[in-house]
């Protein structure tokens, strides 16, 4: 179905599936070679998710409540506990969950929708989105006081490149757009883990706005002449819309004006048939050295 | 019955015995029969007939005079949830869904007749693909996995059955699948270990007729599926009546993503099974993703053609499968004749001798993560192909994607059971020569994977729906667009149909839906 960004996922492991889980990692020391099996040992705490700002406590059937009509509205995405579904974001380690004072900040996302990340709109009643925002507050709780989890992605999973071998090939492929101590100076004290890996191989992922992903830039010539630059806010087969230098929306149809975008994406997408999965861990290795 | 017991008795009698001679129904009803050659007033069935090519006889609209088409009716819903439902259309009503909804609608005024809302439950409400259509009842299946028979004339409930159990994490969006008097219902459950279901029952009374298992409950003697639950039969199949055999795609095992704890190929998970519709017995399989780790279903619809291949005709079967790969088999013994990538691949080390995709171990999930294409969406996915029988073109809406899929024993064996971001995809509408399985045009649908099916007409139009917010027809020879308008984004496949000499063409934009003609008085 819909697939869109699962970022930083984490589970809770059920009680009862404990003993499989244990077995299995039992078979994972014959299966899995030894420098990973190191790596599963780092300190949870070094991967904690957003801690709740405002503590909040909700009544046990709203909680049960939010349950039902989460799992109904939001689970498929988001998972039937909110740590993550076919598509959407693990709430449990959601910065604007932790900012979150009943509903503050997760009623009005829930009703204006992310369309641009294919998350739709909801018209829901008040005390229905009160009782899943009871809910989603109940599970972050409760997933801030267990460690590790069954869908996570931790940093210590991510270390088995080799960063001298991620410079050259940097040197080579990268290094055209990008400088180690410019535009990367760093990043790896800004993104870690999944998160820099994600934004390693495609710039426009990411978390919105103020992140630092990567906007086209566009230049319209308009059939007078007249030439408008602006960065990229639109584009389809039939209009082409910018936002100019002064912050306004301007938009034009394709078939009347000749554009450019100087999509910088292009390249990253390129690359993404060209890397090898050592060449990717070898890269990220590099960038985890750019502090 | 429910309906009969609540009104007087002397008055249930009358109606029992006015029902049968009833020439209302006798006239209105559909026949089963129908669906063999479907009316070109009609779309009665998910596919619009068995074959699954979604292409239509009409020809009125043509690339000539389509920049003409305006807007004849639209029908709101007044609901947020997208409309990705078929309609079904039977003796001038349209039934469209969403999620715990139905509608019967007017297909000439686009004016609402009754409207179903089922009470609200917990199962997951993602999507509804769509109703089935027998003589005078209408079929919905629920998120919570019930199967409703309502009277196709007023919406009142005729009976509700359980399909499977939802507690144990099944639900259901399927648009069941009418063949004689047997009614042929899927099931979806990715988030849980459960055995993989398709189950058949009498269309009149809703007694279960049979039920067939991709995968076996745990524990079943003789298991051939390595370990492994899942494959779920989320998608409506297609139907050879010359063979008496149902085709249907079946989904990935779980768990998804861990593929260690189920050695093996994990049969009949990833695979396109034939069964017999009148016991559910399997006659054949063939295996499109032998033990897929990448949560990628062979889901998608088994396209039914009647054409020559390699200079000889044939009974085939295509589809363009989620991994990325596109199939042609022999659909009277599932042998295969064709596997060819039609979007972006990476996962593959070799295809065997039987023409299946082998996994490259070293594309399997790991705790560092893999880098590979498709996604977790896959090559396509739900959304509908066309076959364009002129121009021997398979219209699929693909997604060229690249996704990183991340196991450790940590992530335990229980559904999802791993990670699996999406890094980068692009919807493309790509048509594809049957024969060979090569690109003859691609038109780019301006974003991420589309959600559009494919219509094709026989006077050379494609209808279908591009990422960005508008529908579209194109030339169905070179993929030139020659109208569109921005309805919002088409969620479900297109569908025609001929009322009072005029061609309507049919798409839902957000929770709306759209009908389109060319400009009458």
């Amino acid at each position: 179905m819909t697939s869109l960004h699962l970022m930083n996922l984490v589970h809770l492991v059920h009680p009862t599936r404990l003993r499989t889980f244990c077995a299995l990692c039992l078979v994972s020391i014959v299966l899995v070679s030894p420098i990973h099996a190191q790596r599963g040992q780092a300190s949870p705490a070094a991967q904690r998710p957003p801690q709740t700002t405002t503590p909040q406590q909700y009544p046990r059937e709203q909680v049960e409540a939010g349950r039902v009509r989460f799992a109904a509205q939001c689970g498929f995405c988001h998972g039937r506990d909110a740590a993550g579904g076919e598509g959407g974001t693990d709430l449990t380690r959601s910065a604007l969950v932790a900012e979150d004072v009943r509903g503050s900040r997760i009623i009005p996302l829930v009703r204006s929708g992310r369309t641009d990340k294919g998350m739709p709109a909801f018209t829901l009643p008040d005390a229905e989105l009160a009782a899943i925002v009871a809910f989603i507050h109940d599970q972050k709780r409760q997933a801030e006081s267990v460690a590790g989890g069954r869908r996570v992605v931790d940093p210590s999973d991510l270390q088995s490149g080799n960063a001298d071998a991620g410079r050259r090939f940097f040197d080579g492929a990268c290094a055209r757009c990008h400088s180690p101590g410019g535009d990367l100076a760093g990043i790896a004290s800004r993104l870690q883990g999944l998160a820099l890996l994600q934004r390693m191989l495609n710039p426009a992922a990411g978390r919105g706005a103020g992140s630092g992903r990567a906007v086209p830039k566009v230049t319209v010539k308009t059939a007078s002449g007249e030439a408008v630059s602006g960065t990229l806010t639109y584009r389809d087969e039939f209009t082409i819309a910018i936002t100019d230098a002064s912050g306004w929306h301007r938009s034009w149809p394709t078939r009347l004006v000749t554009f450019t975008v100087d999509d910088a994406l292009q390249a990253h997408v390129e690359q993404l048939g060209k890397y090898t999965d050592a060449d990717m861990h070898n890269v990220l290795a590099y960038l985890q050295t750019l502090k | 019955m429910t309906m009969l017991r609540s009104v007087p008795r002397p008055l249930a009698i009358a109606l029992l015995i006015a029902l049968p001679v009833s020439p209302r129904v006798a006239s209105q009803g559909l026949d089963p029969a129908a669906l063999l050659k479907p009316a070109s007033d009609s779309w009665p069935t998910y596919h619009g007939d068995y074959t699954g090519q979604r292409h239509s006889r009409l020809t009125q609209i043509t690339p000539v005079n389509v920049h003409q088409m305006t807007l004849a009716w639209a029908f709101q819903t007044g609901q947020t949830q997208q409309i990705k439902a078929t309609p079904i259309l039977v003796n001038g009503v349209i039934y469209v869904t969403t999620p715990d909804n139905l509608w019967a609608i007017d297909a000439r005024s686009g004016r609402q007749i009754w409207r179903y809302t089922y009470p609200a439950n917990d199962g997951f409400h993602i999507g509804h693909r769509g109703v089935a259509v027998y003589k005078d009842f209408v079929y919905l299946t629920t998120p919570d996995a019930h199967l409703i028979a309502l009277d196709a004339r007023d919406g009142k409930v005729k009976w509700n059955i359980v399909i499977a159990d939802a507690k144990r994490g099944y639900w259901s969006t399927n648009a069941p699948l009418v063949i004689r008097n047997h009614l042929i219902v899927g099931v979806s459950g990715d988030f849980d270990n459960l055995p993989g279901i398709l189950r058949s029952f009498d269309a009149e009374t809703g007694k279960p007729q049979w039920t067939f298992h991709s995968t076996p409950p745990p524990g079943t003697p003789g298991s051939i599926s390595g370990g492994a639950t899942g494959g779920q039969m989320w998608m409506t199949g297609t139907y050879d009546p010359e063979l008496n055999l149902l085709y249907v795609g079946t989904g990935n095992p779980t768990p998804v993503l861990n593929g260690a704890m189920r050695p093996g190929d994990n049969r009949w998970t990833g695979s396109i099974v034939a069964l017999n519709p009148d016991t559910g017995a399997l006659a054949w399989g063939f295996q499109v993703s032998p033990h897929d780790t990448h949560d990628w279903d062979a889901a998608e619809v088994p396209v039914l053609v009647d054409r020559d291949f390699g200079g000889q005709p044939r009974k085939l079967l295509l589809q363009a499968s989620r991994n990325g790969y596109y199939f042609v088999l022999d659909r009277t013994n599932g042998k295969n004749l064709l596997t060819a990538p039609f979007a972006t691949v990476n996962w593959a080390k070799e295809i065997d001798k039987e023409g299946r995709p082998i996994p490259n171990p070293d594309k399997e999930p790991a705790r560092d993560g893999r880098l590979v294409a498709p996604d977790e969406a896959g090559g396509t996915n739900y959304r509908s192909p066309s076959f364009d029988p002129a121009t021997g073109l398979l219209v699929v809406s693909a997604h060229d994607a690249y996704g990183l899929y991340f196991f450790k024993p940590e992530h335990g064996e229980y559904g999802w059971a791993g990670a699996s971001p999406a890094v980068y995809g692009r919807g493309v509408l790509r048509a594809i020569d049957y024969q060979t399985g090569r690109t003859r045009w691609n038109h780019d649908l301006h974003g991420g994977a589309g959600a559009a099916g494919v219509l094709t007409t026989a006077s050379g139009l494609t209808f279908t729906g591009d990422s960005a917010g508008s529908a579209l027809a194109l030339r169905t020879s070179d993929g030139t667009t020659l109208w569109h308008s921005g309805v919002g984004r088409v969620g479900n496949s297109p569908i025609t149909y001929e009322l009072d000499g005029r061609q309507y063409v049919v798409v839902g934009g957000g929770s709306a839906l759209y009908a389109f003609a060319l400009a009458a008085p």
